[in-house]
C-alpha cells in the first residue's frame, strides 16, 4: 500500500516537472507553430543562470527568478534573431516543412556545446530551498517531501497564472489571436511579431522553472551532458503531445499522467526501462489517440 | 518501357572503384582510415537523404538503427563465426526489420511528431544494450573482422583492409540505391513528398510507400552501423550517442537532402570537422572544455547555417543558379 502511494507520489512530482516543460513547448507551438526541440537546451542554460545567481547570492528564492528572467530574455532573443531569419529564408522549397525542426535541433546542439564550453563538464550543485526528506505518516516514511510539495504547488500556480493571462487579459487575447489567425490579428492592430516574441519569452521562463526544479529534485547536480535534460526534452514533448499540444491544462494533465505512468512502469515492470519507457508510452498514445487526450479533432498530420 | 531509364549506370561506379583502389595505395594510414570513415558516413547520410529528401520525413532514429545493425553484425559474428559478408547482410536485415516496425508507426505521423518520436527512440534504445548480457553492457562487444588475407601481401595494413571492405560495400549500396531512386519507387516517394493528397489521387498508397522508405533507409543505416563498428573494432552504446544522429542530419542537410549527388560533401565535411576543430583549438590555445566541445559546436552551427542560407544544399543551389543564368542568357 505504502509502495503504491509512493509510486504515485514520485510520478506526480516528476510529472509536474514534465508539465512545466510541456507548458513551455505548448506556448511556443501556440505562438509560432513550431515544436521547439531546443527547449531543453534553453532550460539547461537558464538553470546555469540560476546557478550563477545561487553562487553569488546564496538563495534559491533569488536564483529562481533570475533563471526565469534569463530564460525569458534568451528565448525572446532566439525568436527575434533566429526564428524570424528562419521564416524569411526557408519558408518555401522542398524542405520548408522540416526546416524548423532541423533548425531547432541545431540550436539545441549549439546551446549544449556553448554551455559545456563555458561551465565545463564538471558537475555543479544547486541546493534546493526545502528539505527533500520524506514526510512521516504514522511511522512510515513517504517519498513525498516538502520540496516535492513545493514543486507541485508551483506548477499549479504557474498554470493558473498563465491560464488567467490567456483567458482574461488583452495580452492573452492577442496571443491567442496571433496563433489562430495571424493575418486577421495583424489587420486588427495586433503587433503579431511582438506577441510571438512574448510567447517565446513566457516559454523560456517556464522552461527555466522546469530546469531548476528538475535539478533540485534529482541529486542537485547539474552538468551540460546530463541525461536528465535529454529526458526532460523527450518527456516534455510527450506530455505536450498527450495533452494535445494546444492547451495549457492539457499539458499539465499530460505531464502528470506521463510521470505517473513512467513511475508505475519502473516500479512494477522493470527499472531497466527507464530510458525506453517514454518512447513506448508515446507510441501507445499516438496509436490510440493521435489527437491527444485533450486535443483538437484533427489528426497529427499538420 | 523507357529504354533510357533502364540503363543502370554501372560504369561510373566501377570507374570510381578502380580510382579508389589505386588511391588507397598512395595515401598514408590516417587518410586510409578517414577514407573508411567517409564510406561509413556516405551510407549513413544516404539513409537520411532517402528518408528526409525523398519521402519528406525527419527521423533522428538513424543512430539507433545503426546500433541495431552494428549489434546484429557483432552478435552473429561472435556467436556463429559467420563470414563478414554474411554479418553485413544480417546487419542490413535486422535494421530493416526495426525500420519497418518504426515505419509502421511513423506512417501515421508526420513532421514534428515523427522527429519527437524518433528522438525518444534515439535516447532510449542504446541504453537498452546495458540490460542484456549477450550485448556486453557498457563495455560492448568486440567486432573483429580479422586480418587481411595473406595473398594481398605482407605490406597490406589492417586499415587498408577496412577501407577496401567499406568502400566496396558503399559502392555496391550506392549503385543499388541510385537505381531504386530512379525506379517507380523513387518516383512514388517524390510524389508523396510533393503533395500527399495528389499522390493518393494518382493511386499511390502513401502509407505503404512511407513504410518502404523507412525500411530501406533503416537497412542502409544498419549497414553503416556495421561498417562503423568494424572500423573501431567494438560495438558499445557509447558509439551511438544522440550526437551521432545530429551529425548525420548535418551531413544530410549539407549534402542537400533532395539529391544523392552531393552526399560526398556531407561525408567529407563530417570527417574533416574533428581535424579542423583540432587545428583551430591548437592555434587559439583554448582551454580543454572548449577543445572537446568545438567539433560538436561546429556540427550544430553548420546545421543551422545551412538550413538558413542554403536550405536545399550547395548542389541544388548551384544547379538553380546556373539554370537561372542560362535562362537569362537565352532571353537576351
Amino acid at each position: 500500500m505504502i509502495q503504491l502511494l509512493n509510486t504515485v507520489l514520485i510520478g506526480i512530482t516528476a510529472g509536474g516537472i514534465y508539465s512545466l516543460m510541456a507548458i513551455s513547448m505548448v506556448l511556443v507551438w501556440r505562438s509560432t507553430r513550431v515544436i521547439n526541440f531546443a527547449q531543453a537546451g534553453m532550460a539547461l542554460l537558464s538553470t546555469y543562470f540560476g546557478y550563477e545567481a545561487m553562487v553569488r547570492l546564496d538563495s534559491f528564492w533569488i536564483a529562481l527568478p533570475v533563471a526565469m528572467l534569463g530564460g525569458a530574455l534568451f528565448a525572446a532573443l532566439i525568436e527575434v534573431v533566429f526564428m524570424r531569419l528562419l521564416v524569411k529564408h526557408s519558408s518555401s522549397g522542398p524542405i520548408a516543412s522540416v526546416a524548423p525542426i532541423i533548425a531547432t535541433l541545431g540550436l539545441l546542439g549549439v546551446i549544449r556545446a556553448v554551455v559545456s564550453m563555458i561551465w565545463g563538464a564538471q558537475d555543479v550543485r544547486i541546493v534546493g530551498p526545502l528539505s527533500n526528506d520524506g514526510f512521516s505518516v504514522g511511522g512510515e516514511t513517504l517519498v513525498f517531501s516538502p520540496l516535492k510539495l513545493l514543486i507541485l504547488i508551483s506548477v499549479m500556480v504557474l498554470m493558473l497564472l498563465l491560464s488567467l493571462l490567456f483567458q482574461k487579459t488583452n495580452i492573452g487575447l492577442a496571443l491567442r489571436a496571433s496563433a489562430y489567425a495571424p493575418e486577421i490579428a495583424r489587420l486588427s492592430g495586433v503587433k503579431v511579431d511582438l506577441v510571438r516574441t512574448m510567447g517565446w519569452a513566457l516559454a523560456g521562463a517556464a522552461g527555466a522553472v522546469a530546469g531548476m526544479f528538475q535539478t533540485v529534485n534529482g541529486n542537485g547536480n547539474l552538468s551540460p551532458d546530463s541525461i536528465e535534460f535529454s529526458l526532460l526534452l523527450v518527456s516534455g514533448f510527450i506530455a505536450a503531445v498527450i495533452g494535445g499540444l494546444e492547451s495549457l491544462v492539457g499539458a499539465v494533465i499530460g505531464g502528470l499522467l506521463l510521470g505517473i505512468l513512467i513511475s508505475f512502469v519502473l516500479m512494477y515492470i522493470s527499472s531497466a526501462l527507464f530510458f525506453i519507457a517514454p518512447f513506448l508510452i508515446l507510441l501507445v498514445v499516438l496509436f490510440i489517440r493521435p489527437q491527444g487526450i485533450i486535443g483538437a479533432k484533427a489528426g497529427r498530420r499538420a | 518501357m523507357h529504354k533510357r531509364e533502364n540503363s543502370s549506370h554501372l560504369i561510373p561506379f566501377i570507374i570510381g572503384g578502380v580510382i579508389l583502389y589505386f588511391l588507397s595505395g598512395m595515401v598514408d594510414e590516417l587518410r586510409v582510415y578517414q577514407g573508411a570513415s567517409i564510406a561509413v558516413y556516405v551510407v549513413a547520410i544516404s539513409s537520411i537523404i532517402l528518408l528526409t529528401g525523398y519521402s519528406g520525413q525527419v527521423s533522428l532514429g538513424n543512430g539507433a538503427l545503426m546500433a541495431v545493425g552494428a549489434y546484429a553484425a557483432a552478435v552473429s559474428h561472435i556467436s556463429w563465426h559467420l563470414p563478414i559478408v554474411v554479418c553485413f547482410f544480417i546487419a542490413v536485415i535486422a535494421a530493416a526489420l526495426g525500420g519497418a516496425l518504426l515505419g509502421a508507426a511513423a506512417a501515421r505521423l508526420s513532421g514534428p511528431y515523427l522527429a519527437g518520436t524518433t528522438l525518444a527512440l534515439a535516447i532510449g534504445l542504446p541504453s537498452l544494450a546495458n540490460q542484456f548480457s549477450i550485448l556486453g553492457g557498457e563495455q560492448g562487444l568486440l567486432f573483429d573482422v580479422g586480418f587481411p588475407p595473406l595473398s594481398l601481401g605482407e605490406e597490406f595494413t589492417q586499415y587498408k583492409w577496412f577501407f577496401w571492405i567499406a568502400a566496396l560495400a558503399t559502392l555496391i549500396m550506392m549503385w543499388l540505391l541510385q537505381n531504386i531512386l530512379r525506379s517507380r519507387y523513387g518516383r512514388t516517394w517524390r510524389a508523396g513528398r510533393g503533395n500527399e493528397v495528389a499522390a493518393q489521387l494518382s493511386g499511390i498508397n502513401t502509407a505503404r510507400s512511407k513504410i518502404l522508405a523507412f525500411t530501406l533507409s533503416a537497412g542502409l543505416a544498419g549497414l553503416a552501423g556495421a561498417m562503423l563498428s568494424m572500423t573501431i573494432g567494438t560495438v558499445s552504446p557509447s558509439a551511438f550517442p544522440l550526437a551521432l544522429s545530429f551529425s548525420l542530419l548535418t551531413g544530410a542537410v549539407l549534402s542537400g537532402v533532395t539529391t544523392l549527388s552531393g552526399v560526398m560533401i556531407g561525408a567529407v565535411t563530417l570527417v574533416a570537422i574533428p581535424e579542423v576543430a583540432d587545428v583551430v583549438a591548437h592555434n587559439l590555445g583554448t582551454s580543454e572544455s572548449v577543445t572537446t566541445n568545438l567539433p560538436g559546436l561546429m556540427v550544430s552551427a553548420l546545421l543551422i547555417l545551412t538550413v538558413l542560407f542554403v536550405p536545399n544544399g550547395p548542389v541544388e543551389q548551384h544547379r538553380a543558379r546556373t539554370a537561372k543564368k542560362l535562362a537569362a542568357q537565352s532571353n537576351k
